[in-house]
This record gives C-alpha cells, structure tokens and sequence, in this order.
C-alpha cells in the first residue's frame, strides 16, 4: 500500500491559484514528494473570457502568477524536491488543468482545498469540484496542514 | 501550439465584436436628442467626422499596438514615446474619461430604465431625475462588483449582446428609413456647432480603444488589429449616421431634444405606420409603435451596461499599466488572491463612477469630458507613432506599419482634427466681460467665453502635469524618444545591434576580477564583433529619499563606486578588453540593471553569485532574481570558490593558473537540458582567453543505471557529443567522462566534480514565463561545492508549452 502512495507522487500536477494556496499545497505535498522522489509541476491557469473582456490583463495575470510560484519556491526553500513551474491559458480553469495533466502524464493532481462560500463559488466557478468529477487521473486532496 | 498562442484567444470576429459591444453603447441611444439640440440634423455630420478622427486614431493606434503589444494601450504607447510627462497626462487622461464615460453611460441606463420603461411598469414612472441618479447608482455599484468578486462573463454572452444590439439597430434603420422621414432645416446652428458638437458625441466613439489594449490576446495581429479596428468604427459611425438621419427626420426638433430616450421614442413614431403589414395578426399603429420602442428600450440597456462594464475593466487596465511605470502606485493593482481581480483599481474606479452620478453635472457634460479626454489622449498618440518611427527603438517593430502613402499624413491630420475639435468644444464664441456681480468689473471682456467641459478637461490634464511633478517625475524610470526623434544618434543607428556587449553589474571588489574576467573572456571570444564590457555599479537609495538628496549625503558611497570602477579600468586594461562604466543611482539596483541590458542591447550579463537562492542575501544591494529572470539576454552567474582553494592572484591572464603552478581544473556538467550547451561554451571561451596549458576542461556526464537492458554509457557519450557539437570546445582539447551511478544523480554530480576547481552548469529548465534558473541540480551544487560555479542560460527564448517539456522531460 505504501509503495502505491509513493507512485502517485512520482510526478504530479499542483494547480496553484494564490500565493497562499501554493504555499499550503507545497507544505503538504512536500513530505510525499521527498519519499517517493518525486518531481511537481506547478500549474497556474490564467482563465480567458473566450471574446468578451478579461477582468484584468494577461500580462497583470501573467506577474501574478510568477508571484506565486516565487512563494512556491520560497516555501520549499532548501528540500531538494523537483520543482516546474508552467502558467496555462483556458476558458475553463478545471478543464484546463485536467488537460495539462494529461500532456504531462502526471501521476496525480494534488491541492489543498481553498475554503470560500458556496455563493463565491457559484459565481466564480468551483474548480476543486470539476476537478473531482471530471479528472481521469487520480485527485489527491491534502490537509491544509497550517 | 505554444502558450503564448494559446493566449491569444481573440480572431478577427471576437477582437471585432469586443469593439462593438464598446462602441455601440449608451452613445447610439442617449446621445440623438442632445446632438440634434445642439446642430440640428446637420450633428449627423458631427457624427461621421467624429467617425473619421477615430478611423485616423485607429491607423495610428493599430501600428502601435502591434509593435509594442502592451496593457495599457493609448497610455503604454505615449509614455514610452513622450515620456513620464505625458505618460501621466494621457494616464490619468485615460482613467478620467472612462469614469466620466461610465457615468455617463450610467445615467443613459437610468433614463431608459425609469422613464423608459415607465410607460410599461407603472411602478418605474413617475421617479423623476432622482430615480434616474438611484438606477445609475445602483447599476454602476452592481457592475463594480460584478468585477470585484470576477463573476465569469463568457463570449457567448458577448457575442448574443453585441448581435441583438446590431439587429435592433438595423430594424431601427430599416423601418426608419422606410416610414420616409423628411429633414426639415438641416444646420440651424451653423458649422461651429457642428465642429463643436463632434467634441460631445466622441465619447462614443472611444470603445474601438478597447481593441489595442487586447493586442497581447489577438491572432495574427498584423491583420486581425487594424482590419477590427477599422471595421470596429466603420460600422458604428454608418449606424450612428443613419439613426440620426431617422430621428431628425422622424421627430420635431423640439420633441427630439427634450426625449430622455430618443431612440425609442423615434421607434414608437416611425414604426407605427407598419401595422398594416404585419402579416397574420392585425396590431393597430400604436400597438407596434410601442412594441418597437420597448424593444429599443431593452437594447439600450443591454448597451449601457456592457459599455459601462468595459470602461470600469479598462480603467483598471490603465492603473495597471501605469502602476509598473511607476506613475502610479503599485498599490492599487494588487490580485484578489481569490477573485483574482485587480480589486482595489476597480474599487477606486466604481467609487469615482458613484461620485460623479451623484454630483449630477449633467449627461451632457460627463459625455463631453470622457470626450475631450480622449481627444487629448488620441492627439498624443499620433504624435507618439511619429516620434517613434523617427527614434526608431530596438524594440519597436510593428507587424502593422501605416502604409507609406498615408504616412506621415495621418498622424498629422488626425493629430490636428482632435486638436480642432478640443478647441471648438472649450469655448463659446462669446466675448466674457471680466465682471462679477458689482463686486469687480475690470472694464475688459475676453472674446472668448470658456465652456464647463474645457474648464473640467484643462484641469483634468493640469491634475496630470502637478501630478508628474510631484509624484511620478522621481520615480517613472523611462525617458523619453522625443531626443532621439529629432536627431536620430549616429550611435544607435551604427553599432546598436553589432557590436558584441558583456554587461558586468559590480558591487564587490572581492569578485570584481573573477567576475572581468569571465566577462573578458566571452569578449575576447568576439572580438570580431568590437566587443567591450560595461561595468555598471548601482547605488540604491531608499524609497522616501530623493536621489538627488542622497547622493549628496552619501559621498562615502559615491567615493567606493569611483573606485570599484577605476579598479575595473584597471583590470580591463590587463586583459585587454574595452571597458565602459557605467555610475547609477537608482531606486533599485535590479530594475536599473535590466534597464542599462535594454539600453546597451546587451549579448550576455555576469553577474555575481553567492551560491544560494534562498538566503536573501543582496549581492548587488539587492536580489539578483529579478534580473535572473527577466534578463532577455544570456546570463551568466558566477559563484567563487569558497574558501578551500587558493584564488589566483593576479589580474593578466598569464595569472589564471591556480595558484600552486597546477592546471586549472574545469568541468563542464553535459546535461540534457536546453542551456548545457552555453554552459560549455562559457568555459570553452575562458579556456580559449587562457595562455595554452594553464587550464584543462572535463566534459561530465552522470547517467542513473536505469534498467537492465539499458546503455548509459552510450546515451551519456551521446549527450556529451550533441555538447561538443554545440559549443567551441573540440573534442580533442577536452576529457569526456560518464559516470552511471545506482544512486540519487544529484549527489553521485556533487562527488564527481569534487577534485575541480571550477564546474560549468547549465541553468535547469525553465517555466514558461519566469525564466529561473534554478532546478535542484545547480542549486545544490551552488550550495555544496566549494569551487568556483559558473551557471549560465542562453537569451530568453520563446515559452516552452507543457508538450515541449514532455518531449524534454521522455528524453531524459
């Protein structure tokens, strides 16, 4: 059973939304990592509009992003864990990071669970739920251990 | 596909319809009865020279947009042609006039909803003006927060609003022109109404800006830009045209000016007559004349909403834009870390939008600001796209040039009409008396009167120059082109992309020689190429202190810059390089280093490292990440021997040899990874500057066992030669080894390389925006070996896409 835990770390997919989102993620999928050798590619979307007008600028976005994986990286610091780090671009962020999980045949998509209110995720979209019903790859949900 | 075209999401169609749904908003539906209140039928002609000023604007904008496709639009281009001076009029410009436009179209919205829709609702009649101010409130406060929390709009969205609203104009037009409307005395004001008149009917012709600050999201810009935006004006001005031809013709001129929703009322008039013809169900004339002005009513609300909407998303652009020039605060375009909004910009925004609903200086005077702002704004970039094309900057290469026939007279008569038109709409020509009430009477008038909206621009651009001033003149880095429009430097012109440059960014005297002469050596490897090194030294001074102010306390510290770069003088001079320098004083050392890469077109920058990404140690007065990773040229980090090894002492190249006589002992890692191959050049190039016999090059390579079956020992003499074959190292000048290891690679590296004096890596690689350096590889060997590290990337290339990292990461 433990060498199963370990395959699914081998390579995962950690879609990181905000600085402190991807510093929950990294503390909690550190610990996994290291054990099983395993690389992590971070993944931001940047979500498109598809036609109308993006709510900020893909450049404004694009900073935002690298402030992120920054923290990312801060938070790891000195563990000896691969890191990658790619921003993608979608209309549908949950759909996008389940594509980019395929392109990398990662072993896994492993977050921590970001609390908001229902009604924000109704208006903003739930993506940790799109990401459980439609991934065909294992979803891993860890503990916000902070 | 890269990412970079994945985030270009917007064809011909979208960039198009984004234009529309800006373009034909409040300004079709509210504007007809104040236009026909000030020119009569002849503001249709008001109407299409607006559309041509903005056809002359969008040429220009459109080769600006694609040669620096930038947020930020109008304002990006000025400042970096004009600089900060009227980078801040334009910016603050910009922002001002999509507030005033939002209200504006705010206050349209109201009149539709209330007295509009008033004659359906009995509850929504009979609210007067106050109700109208409350509808406009209570809308501009939904839709800031409609972009505060980011609630998902889709295209499709977009595209149903944008169709409805042309197919309700084209029946508006078709019906109209059909019920045979008669013009009754076309210009009763007299041409300079009509000029000035252009001035409050701009406003709605500012949405097609809309179009360039999407440059960055659009396919194939060269054609799909200006072909939208072209299409973006031309459509709207035929419409706006047409619907005013209908509705002089349609109404009395007293019924048209004092209607609060012209286009409905003109619909329930023009429509009527059409009963008869409207098959299966018999509808009496007044049945269809109303059922056609609430269609129209519902269009025009659709319109005012999504025009207000795109001006709030707009103005949070502009903040944007001018926040990372530093005109503006960086505060105000923090991300929602939840929303992901630019929250605060479009919080100030809405509450601006508020404030100036509730004041209440009237629709007429908010369109004309929003106009007038604009027109300042459209002047400045004409003169932008000159001033360009006569500096002619390294970076600027539009895919879309203004064709040769029509330059440079477009920038001029465009630049002109809007000046013509800003004139026109600030003053009356009234003579003023300079008297007040009895209380003065200076005895003299002016021949002119200046108009409410002339007063509230002036002070609007006024605002701007104090602003410069006292805010951003310290801050905003970059300089203006104007210099260099009026007399091209010889200079740029001859050696600007020729010549081989190392830029050196110094700071310690300790790492100053090492760090001259890896630069040197890179030099010398081209020195067909009139190579030289600029060494720079920063010296960084706190934000709340001015730089004039510092550098005068601070002579200690201009004294140690003097000599750090004598001393480099010095030690060029050895080598045998040419060597400038370069004495900054700046806020940040980072920001003025990559700005002096840009100005220099620097070929690569060495910079030194302390071994550690993590210690937030300041190598050069501050983090050497920004650089790093935002460098566009090949960066070289070198990190010195600590301690263990004896340094060489000397500054000619005969004293590179370590110092007990041996060879120095150099070992390149031949990795698979896209910059391995510069890491070996870099080491082919000190090698070659050496005096023969003084250094030896070892070509590494550590494979993992693998699999039975597997070949290591092949794969890894495979890498090294695709290594060889990509640097200046030859084969026989260089020991190649491959080590397969049953252990963790990472440490069976760190072991291997352990007897060199200095190890080559190459940077790991990279994500698709932030070009770090830094995998685990070379930043445990900077951590752990004790010799000398030099890491090094090649320039900045294209982002790689998750499949190109697939492909790099199987082959591994």
């Amino acid at each position: 059973m433990a060498e199963m835990g370990e395959e699914l770390f081998t390579n995962v997919l950690v879609p990181v939304a905000s600085e402190d989102d991807a510093r929950a993620s990294i503390r909690a999928a550190l610990p996994y990592l290291a054990a099983a050798g395993g690389t992590a590619t971070l993944v931001h979307v940047i979500e498109k509009a598809g036609g109308a007008p993006d709510k900020a600028s893909v450049e404004q976005r694009e900073e935002y992003a690298a402030e992120i994986f920054d923290a990312a990286w801060e938070e790891a610091d000195d563990a000896l864990v691969e890191l990658h780090r790619e921003i993608i671009y979608g209309t549908d962020v949950a759909e996008s990071i389940i594509d980019a999980g395929d392109e990398l045949d990662a072993s896994a998509i492993v977050f921590t669970p970001r609390g908001s209110s229902r009604w924000v995720k109704l208006l903003t979209g739930d993506v940790a739920l799109g990401l459980v019903e439609h991934s065909d790859r294992p979803v891993i949900v860890l503990p916000d251990e902070a | 596909m890269t990412d970079q075209e994945l985030a270009r999401d917007l064809g011909f169609l979208e960039a198009y319809t984004i234009g529309l749904g800006t373009m034909i908003g409040a300004g079709i539906f509210v504007l007809p009865s104040i236009a026909a209140e000030q020119a009569g039928p002849a503001s249709m002609v008001s109407f299409f020279l607006g559309g041509i000023i903005s056809l002359l604007a969008a040429l220009s904008l459109s080769e600006l947009a694609t040669g620096m496709p930038k947020a930020g639009g109008s304002y990006y281009y000025v400042n970096r042609a004009l600089g900060p001076f009227f980078g801040s009029i334009v910016g603050l410009g910009m922002w001002a006039g999509l507030t005033f436009a939002s209200a504006f179209y705010m206050i349209g919205f109201g009149q539709y909803l209330l007295p509009g829709l008033g004659d359906y609702i009995g509850l929504l009649a009979g609210w007067g003006d106050l109700g109208i101010t409350v509808a406009a409130l209570v809308m501009a406060a939904f839709l800031t927060g409609v972009n505060y929390y980011g609630v998902k709009e889709t295209g499709a969205l977009q595209n149903v609003i944008v169709l409805t609203l042309v197919g309700l104009i084209v029946a508006f037009l078709g019906l109209g022109f059909l019920s045979d409307p008669t013009i009754g005395e076309f210009n009763p004001q007299g041409w300079p109404s009509v000029a000035a008149t252009i001035g409050t009917v701009y406003v709605t012709f500012i949405g097609f800006e809309v179009i360039a600050t999407s440059a960055e999201e659009i396919k194939n810009p060269s054609r799909n830009l200006p072909l939208a935006m072209i299409a973006a004006v031309v459509t709207p001005t035929l419409m706006y045209v047409g619907v005013m031809y209908v509705s002089t013709g349609t109404l009395t001129p007293s019924a048209l000016q004092d209607s609060q929703v012209p286009v409905a009322d003109v619909a329930r008039e023009a429509f009527g007559p059409f009963a008869s013809a409207v098959p299966f169900v018999s509808v009496t004339p007044g049945a269809l004349g109303s059922f056609g002005a609430l269609l129209m009513i519902v269009g025009a609300v659709l319109a005012t909403v999504s025009s207000a909407n795109a001006s709030i998303l707009s103005a949070a652009r502009v903040n944007f834009a001018m926040g990372r020039d530093r005109i503006l605060t960086n505060w105000l375009n923090e991300v929602h870390s939840q929303f992901r909004t630019p929250y605060r910009a479009i919080t100030g925004t809405g509450i601006i939008t508020l404030l100036l609903i509730a004041v209440g200086v009237g629709i007429d005077t908010l369109a004309e600001v929003a106009s007038f702002m604009y027109l300042v704004t459209y002047a400045l970039v004409h003169v932008g796209v000159v001033v360009l094309r006569r500096a002619d900057p390294d970076a600027y290469e539009p895919s879309f040039r203004i064709p040769s026939v029509l330059y440079p007279i477009t920038p001029i008569v465009g630049g002109a009409a809007c000046l013509v038109v800003l004139f026109q709409m600030s003053i009356r020509w009234e003579p003023l008396p300079l008297a007040y009430e009895g209380l003065f009477d200076l005895g003299v008038s002016l021949p002119v009167t200046p108009t409410l909206v002339g007063l509230i621009g002036t002070l609007i651009v006024v605002v701007g120059i104090v602003w410069y001033f006292v805010y951003a003149k310290e801050r905003a880095p970059s300089q203006s082109l104007v210099g260099e429009a009026i007399a091209p430097s010889e200079a740029a012109a001859s050696d600007g992309a020729d010549r081989y440059r190392v830029v050196a960014p110094l700071s310690n005297p300790a790492t100053e020689r090492d760090l001259l002469r890896w630069a040197a050596a890179s030099a010398h490897a081209h020195e067909d190429e009139n190579a030289e090194i600029i060494a720079v030294n920063v010296i960084e001074v706190p934000q709340q202190t001015s730089l004039a102010q510092d550098v005068q306390f601070e002579e200690e510290r201009v004294a140690q810059q003097q000599e750090l770069l004598d001393t480099a003088r010095d030690i060029a001079a050895d080598l045998e390089v040419g060597l400038r320098t370069r004495a900054i004083v700046a806020r940040s050392a980072s920001d003025a280093i990559l700005d002096v890469l840009d100005e220099e077109n620097a070929d690569q920058v060495v910079l030194g490292w302390t071994g550690s990404r993590s210690t937030r140690e300041h190598i050069l007065g501050s983090n050497i990440d920004p650089i790093v990773e935002h460098a566009p040229c090949e960066t070289t980090l070198l990190k010195l021997a600590s301690g263990r090894r004896d340094e060489p002492a000397g500054d000619s190249w005969d004293a590179t040899a370590s110092g007990d006589g041996t060879p120095e002992e150099i070992v390149v890692l031949a990795g698979t990874g896209p910059h391995a191959p510069v890491a070996a050049q870099r080491a082919a190039e000190y090698v070659q500057a050496s005096p023969p016999g003084s250094t030896a090059v070892s070509l590494l390579n550590v494979q993992s066992a693998g699999e039975e079956g597997d070949d290591p020992e092949a794969e890894g003499t495979a890498i090294i030669e695709d290594i060889l074959a990509g640097s200046a190292l030859s084969a026989d000048e260089c020991v190649t080894d491959v080590v397969v290891t049953e252990d963790d690679v990472r440490d069976a590296i760190l072991e291997a390389i352990e007897p060199y004096d200095t190890v080559c890596v190459g940077a790991t690689r990279t994500g698709a925006v932030s070009q770090a350096l830094f995998g685990s590889i070379p930043e445990a060997i900077g951590e752990q070996f004790d010799g000398r590290v030099v890491m090094a990337r090649g320039a900045e290339e294209a982002p790689r896409s998750v499949r190109d990292a697939i492909v790099e990461r199987l082959a591994d």
